[in-house]
C-alpha cells in the first residue's frame, strides 16, 4: 500500500533541506525541526494520529514510523560526515613547521681535563688501583729530598720550582703524593694520584700551571715487565690497541732504572707528520722502578719491596683527545670552548 | 748537546747507516734528538740526562757505541812523562787548601810555545761543537773537553805571581775580572784558584783575564783538576754562571782521568805550538779515592726484569762499559762490581756504602734494551681501598652540576694582591705569597675560588655571551694548615632566548644548585644574610649546615651578588667546602600515598619585611593535622599589591594515609590556618 501522499511531500521536503545542511548548526536545526520532542514535524504527525478513524490509524502510524526512521538514518549519516570533516578541521590547525629547532634542555660540562682523569682514573681502577691526593703546597723534603734530589742537583734546577715567602713551595710534579702514601701505608700499594702541579714556565706550550697524574705501585716480586705491561694496557686503553709503545732508558732521580715512554704519534699513527717532528714518537710519560734510596727514606725495605711509578701530563692528554691547539685555551674558561666537550 | 759523527769515528768503528746508531744511542738511554748531514760529517745533537757527565764527550760517547755493537774502543796517544811530582816541579808549586772542593789537582808545563790560528782541521771539530777558536792552546783545551769530557785550563805561566798555584776559598771582598771581561765580586762558598798574591780564576768555571794565555804567551800551565760538584754549583750560582766546565763539574767528572786530559792537551800543544813538555807532571791528590762498589746476581737480575738474561752477555757488556766484575766465591752467576771511575756519581750507595743492585740491572737492560722485556701485569694482592672519598665527592658534585647545565673551568690557583683581598673567601690567615712570582698578577696563592670565575665571568661577557654558568673546583690557601677542597659557581645574565622561554638567572638560580647538590651530599643547608666583602649588601648570604643549628659560627660557604661595576649583567657567585656536605647515603624511597591529597592555594599579602623563612615556621608551627606539605609557588609586587608589600602564593596538600579526605574536613583545617596566617601577617597588624 503506498504512503500517503502528504507524507511524501515530507519526505520530499526533508529530503532538500538536508542536503542543504552543510555545517553542525544547520544540521542541528534539522534535527530540532524534524526529530524535536516537543515541535518537531515527526512528534506532530504522530499527535495527529489520535484525529484519525480507527481504520487509518494503523497505515498512518506505520508511515510515520517509516518516515521517522529514515530522518534518523540521515540525520546519523549527516553527523558523522561532519564528524569527519570537523576532525579534518581541527587537525589542519594543529600543523606545525616540524623544521623549526628543537628545545635542547641546557646541558653543562666537565671540564677536558677532569673528564681525561675521570677515563685514566677508570682503568687503573680496573687494574686495582685507587685514588690518592695531596697538598698542592709542599715542603721540600716530600717534593725533592725524600724523591732522591740531593740538595743543589742540577735535576731540581730542571724543575722551575715556585718558592714560597714561608720557605715552602709549589709542588712540581705529583710525586710527593707517591711519598705521602709510602709513608703512611704498608705494601701492597697501588694508588694513582691526579693533581695540580707548578712550575715557572709560560709560553705558547706551557702554564705555569698544569696537570699530572702520577701512578705507584709497590708490592713483592713486582717487575720491569710489570710496569711495561701496565703501561701497555692503560695506553692501549686511553688511545687505542693500535698504538704502539716504545720505552727508553732515561734519568729520573726517583727511579731506578727509568725509562721515557712514547706513543706512536696520535696525529699521524706513526708515518710521521709536523706534530711529532716526523719522528712519528710522542713523549707522553716518565716512568720507572722505584729508586730503592726512595723506598728506604719512606721505611719501605727495598732488600723485600720493589715497585714502579710513572706520571704523565694529563693536559696534554687532553689536547690530543680533544684537538685543542693551545694550553692557555684549557684555562681562561671560555664557554665556548668548553661547552663543545662531550664526556 | 751536540756531537760530530766523523769525530767520534776517530775512536771506535760506527755501524754503516747513522740510523742504526742513533736507535742504539737512543735505545740506551742516550736520545738523539736530531741531525745534520754538513759536508761528510753528521751532527747529531743527543740528550745527555744529568747523571751522565761521562757521556758530554766523544769519548765517552764512543764508549757506550763500543758496548752496544761489540767495538773496540781506540784512546789517543798520550806522550809519557818524565815524573809525576805530588807537589813542586822546576817551574812552582801547587797546593791544595781544601782537599773536599778540589780532590785533584794535575798541572803540566809546556815551555817556549808560539801561540798563533789553529790548523783547519782542529778549527773544524770546534765549530762542528758549536765553539769558536781562540788561538791554538785554548782551542786544545776545548777540543779535550770535548774529546775526554775533562775540563782544562791553559795559564800563561809567567803570569801566575810566585810560581805558585793555590786551591782555597775565595776571600770575602776579593774579585776577579773573569775571561769575559767581567768583574767578578768573590764570596768564600766560591772556590777559586790563586797565584801567589790572588785569585786568577773561578775553579771548574771559567779562568782570569790576566792569566790567559795570550799572543806573547811563552810557556804554558795546563791545569785538569776535579772539583767536588756541589762546589762548582755553588759557586755558579752565586754567579749566576753557567759554562761548558761548569756544566760537566756539576755533573761529576772523573778524577781519574785528570793526568791523561792534561797529557792528551801538552801532546797537542808541542805538536801545534812548538814548546817542550816539562816532564816533571805535578799531581796533587792528598786523599785517596775510594772505588765505588756493589754486587749483583743474575737471579736477582731476571727477577726483577722479568725476563732471563744470559750470564755471558751480562759479563760482556759490563766490561766493554768500564766495570771491573769479580765473581764472589761459590756462586757462578753473582759478582762485586766495581764501578768505572767516570761513573762513580751516578750509582747510589745503600746505608753500608754498597751499590744497589738496581744500578747494576739498569745497565744490563738499557743494552739489552727495554723492547726484550715482556710485558705482564702485576699480580693483584692485599684489600683494595677503593677510591678515595675526596675523589668520589668530587666526581659526583661534578656531574650533577653539569646535569645542571653549568661548565666546568680550571683557572689558575694564583692571583693579584688586589683579587686576592677582594672576597672573604674559604681559608683563614693572611695569603701565601710566592718568592719568585712570575708577576704581579700570579703573586699571591688563591683564599677564594671567586676573585678568578669572576674573570672567567667577564671573559665570556665582553666577547658577547648572554649569560655564564661556570664551576670550579680548587683548592683554597690558607696561612697554615691544610688546603681547603673548594667549589665556586658564579652565574649569571639571560639563559635562553624568547624562543627557548629564555630566563634571568638570578640569586635564586645560584641558591638552588648549592641546595640540589647539599640535598644530593645528604646535607641541608641554611642561608643567613650576612655583610661580606666583594658581595652587594642585601644580596649576599652565610651558607651554614641545617643540622649544625642557628647557633653554629662557622659558615661552610657563602653566596651573593657580585660587586662588579664592569659587568653588563647581574652576576651571582657562591663558595663552599666540598668536604661539609659529605656523601648522601641512598635514600630510602617512600610509596606514595594510596588516596589523593587535596590541594588547595592561599595568597598573602604581607609585607616585604617579612622573610619567606618566617612564613614557614609560622605554617609549622600551625601545622594541621591533615597538611602533608606545602610549598612557596609565586611572589608577586606590582599593580593591585600596596607599596611595601608582596604577594605570596603558597600551595599547601593536605590528605591522610588511610583514607580520602572530605572537602568539608579540608575546608575546615584550611580555613583556621588561612585565618591565622592573615591574621599574623596582614599588613599594618
Amino acid at each position: 500500500m503506498p504512503d500517503p501522499p502528504d507524507l511524501a511531500q515530507q519526505r520530499e521536503e526533508f529530503e532538500r533541506e538536508a542536503s542543504a545542511a552543510s555545517d553542525r548548526a544547520a544540521w542541528e536545526a534539522l534535527r530540532l525541526k524534524w526529530l524535536g520532542r516537543k515541535r518537531g514535524i515527526v512528534r506532530g504527525l504522530l499527535s495527529q494520529l489520535g484525529g484519525l478513524p480507527p481504520d487509518e490509524r494503523k497505515d498512518f502510524g506505520q508511515a510515520v514510523n517509516r518516515l521517522k526512521n529514515s530522518v534518523e538514518a540521515r540525520l546519523e549519516e549527516l553527523d558523522a560526515s561532519l564528524s569527519a570533516r570537523e576532525r579534518t578541521a581541527s587537525t589542519q590547525s594543529a600543523a606545525l613547521d616540524v623544521t623549526l629547532p628543537g628545545r635542547p634542555p641546557r646541558v653543562g660540562t666537565a671540564h677536558p681535563v677532569s673528564l681525561v682523569v675521570r677515563e685514566i682514573v677508570e682503568i687503573f681502577a680496573g687494574l686495582g688501583f685507587s685514588v690518592a691526593e695531596g697538598p698542592e703546597v709542599e715542603d721540600d723534603f716530600h717534593n725533592f729530598e725524600a724523591l732522591n734530589f740531593p740538595p743543589d742537583h742540577p735535576a731540581r734546577e730542571e724543575q722551575d720550582t715556585f718558592f714560597l715567602r714561608d720557605g715552602r713551595l709549589l709542588r712540581t710534579h705529583t710525586s710527593p703524593v707517591q711519598i705521602r702514601t709510602m709513608v703512611d701505608r704498608d705494601p701492597p700499594i697501588r694508588v694513582i694520584c691526579p693533581g695540580r702541579v707548578y712550575r715557572k714556565d709560560n709560553d705558547l706550550r706551557h702554564s705555569p700551571m698544569f696537570h699530572q697524574i702520577e701512578g705507584l705501585a709497590v708490592g713483592k716480586g713486582i717487575t720491569f715487565g710489570d710496569l711495561k705491561g701496565t703501561l701497555e694496557a692503560f695506553v692501549h686503553r686511553l688511545f687505542s690497541e693500535e698504538t704502539g709503545v716504545r720505552l727508553r732508558p732515561s734519568y729520573f732521580p726517583f727511579t731506578e732504572p727509568s725509562a721515557e715512554v712514547d706513543i706512536t704519534c696520535p696525529f699521524c699513527s706513526g708515518s710521521g707528520c709536523r706534530v711529532c717532528s716526523d719522528t712519528g714518537w710522542m713523549e707522553i710519560l716518565g716512568s720507572g722502578m722505584v729508586n730503592p734510596r726512595v723506598l728506604e727514606r719512606c721505611g719501605i725495605d727495598p732488600s723485600v719491596y720493589t715497585g714502579f711509578a710513572f706520571g704523565l701530563g694529563i693536559d696534554r692528554v687532553a689536547m690530543i683527545r680533544f684537538g685543542i691547539p693551545n694550553i692557555r685555551l684549557l684555562f681562561d674558561s671560555d664557554e665556548r670552548v668548553l661547552r663543545q666537550v662531550r664526556g | 748537546m751536540r756531537f760530530s759523527r766523523s769525530w767520534l769515528a776517530e775512536y771506535v768503528t760506527l755501524p754503516e747507516s747513522f740510523e742504526a746508531l742513533a736507535n742504539g744511542l737512543t735505545g740506551a738511554g742516550l736520545a738523539v734528538e736530531g741531525s745534520d748531514h754538513v759536508g761528510d760529517d753528521v751532527l747529531f745533537e743527543v740528550d745527555v740526562t744529568s747523571n751522565r757527565a761521562d757521556c758530554m764527550s766523544h769519548l765517552g760517547i764512543a764508549r757506550e757505541v763500543g758496548a752496544l755493537f761489540g767495538q773496540t774502543v781506540e784512546q789517543p796517544d798520550l806522550p809519557t812523562p818524565g815524573v809525576i811530582r805530588i807537589d813542586a816541579n822546576s817551574w812552582g808549586s801547587i797546593e791544595i787548601e781544601d782537599p773536599v772542593g778540589c780532590p785533584r789537582y794535575v798541572g803540566v808545563v809546556v815551555r817556549g810555545i808560539r801561540v798563533g790560528t789553529s790548523p783547519d782541521w782542529l778549527k773544524a771539530r770546534l765549530e762542528a761543537v758549536g765553539v769558536r777558536s781562540i788561538n791554538n792552546v785554548v782551542d786544545v783545551t776545548n777540543f779535550v773537553l770535548w774529546e775526554y769530557g775533562q775540563p782544562l785550563h791553559g795559564f800563561d805561566a809567567d803570569k801566575l805571581r810566585g810560581q805558585k798555584i793555590v786551591v782555597r776559598s775565595a776571600r770575602n771582598g776579593e774579585a776577579l775580572i773573569t775571561l769575559d771581561g767581567e768583574t767578578r765580586l768573590l764570596v768564600p762558598e766560591i772556590l777559586v784558584i790563586a797565584d801567589g798574591q790572588e785569585a786568577v780564576a773561578l775553579a771548574g768555571i771559567m779562568g782570569g783575564r790576566d792569566s790567559e794565555v795570550s799572543e806573547g804567551t811563552v810557556n804554558v800551565l795546563i791545569e785538569s783538576a776535579h772539583f767536588q760538584p756541589t762546589r762548582v754549583r755553588n759557586g755558579a750560582k752565586a754567579l749566576a754562571m753557567h759554562t761548558d766546565a761548569s756544566h760537566r763539574f756539576e755533573r761529576g767528572s772523573d778524577p781519574e782521568a785528570c793526568l791523561e786530559a792534561a797529557l792528551r792537551a801538552a801532546g797537542l800543544i808541542v805538536d801545534l805550538c812548538g814548546g817542550k813538555l816539562d816532564p816533571q807532571v805535578i799531581d796533587v791528590r792528598p786523599d785517596v779515592t775510594e772505588p765505588v762498589e756493589g754486587e749483583f746476581s743474575l737471579e736477582g737480575l731476571n727477577a726483577f726484569a722479568g725476563v732471563e738474561t744470559d750470564e755471558s752477555f751480562v759479563v760482556e757488556h759490563l766490561g766493554r762499559l768500564g766495570f771491573t766484575l769479580q765473581r764472589l766465591f761459590g756462586d757462578e752467576t753473582a759478582w762485586n762490581v766495581q764501578v768505572p771511575s767516570w761513573r762513580r756519581f751516578d750509582f747510589e750507595a745503600d746505608p753500608k756504602g754498597r751499590v744497589y743492585p738496581a744500578y747494576f740491572y739498569e745497565e744490563v737492560l738499557r743494552m739489552r734494551g727495554l723492547d726484550a722485556i715482556p710485558s705482564t701485569l702485576p699480580a693483584i694482592e692485599g684489600p683494595d681501598p677503593g677510591l678515595s672519598l675526596s675523589h668520589l665527592r668530587r666526581e659526583e658534585l661534578r656531574n650533577l652540576l653539569a646535569a645542571c647545565g653549568l661548565a666546568e673551568t680550571i683557572t689558575y690557583s694564583f692571583g693579584s694582591a688586589g683579587a686576592d683581598s677582594r672576597f672573604n673567601g674559604l681559608a683563614v690567615g693572611p695569603p701565601l705569597e710566592l718568592a719568585n712570582a712570575l708577576s704581579e698578577q700570579y703573586a699571591f696563592m688563591q683564599r677564594s675560588l671567586l676573585p678568578n670565575l669572576v674573570e672567567g665571568a667577564l671573559y665570556n661577557l665582553r666577547r658577547g655571551a648572554q649569560s655564564v654558568q661556570l664551576f670550579e673546583f680548587g683548592h683554597v690557601f690558607p696561612a697554615s694548615g691544610s688546603e681547603v677542597d673548594s667549589l665556586g659557581v658564579i652565574l649569571g645574565g639571560r639563559l635562553g632566548s624568547p624562543w627557548q622561554r629564555g630566563l634571568e638567572l638570578d640569586f635564586f638560580d645560584l641558591k638552588g644548585v648549592l641546595e640540589m647538590m647539599a640535598r644530593e651530599s645528604g646535607a641541608e643547608l641554611r642561608f643567613e644574610p650576612a655583610a661580606l666583602a666583594g658581595l652587594i649588601p642585601g644580596t649576599a648570604a652565610e651558607i651554614h649546615l641545617a643540622r649544625r643549628g642557628a647557633a653554629d659560627p662557622v659558615p661552610i660557604g657563602y653566596l651573593g651578588r657580585v660587586d662588579e661595576p664592569e659587568s653588563a649583567v647581574p652576576l651571582y657567585a657562591g663558595e663552599i667546602r666540598i668536604e661539609e656536605l659529605g656523601r648522601g647515603a641512598p635514600d630510602e624511597v617512600t610509596a606514595p600515598p594510596r588516596h589523593p591529597g587535596v590541594a588547595v592555594d592561599l595568597t598573602l599579602t604581607h609585607s616585604l619585611d617579612t622573610a619567606w623563612a618566617t612564613l614557614a615556621v609560622a605554617i609549622r608551627e600551625l601545622r594541621p593535622e591533615s597538611l602533608t606539605d606545602f610549598e612557596m609557588t609565586d611572589r608577586y609586587c606590582g599593580e593591585g599589591v600596596p607599596a611595601g608589600a608582596v604577594n605570596t602564593t603558597i600551595s599547601f596538600r593536605y590528605g591522610a594515609h588511610d583514607r580520602s579526605l572530605t572537602q568539608d574536613e579540608v575546608n575546615e583545617q584550611h580555613g583556621r590556618l588561612a585565618e591565622a596566617l592573615e591574621r599574623r601577617f596582614k599588613l599594618g597588624g
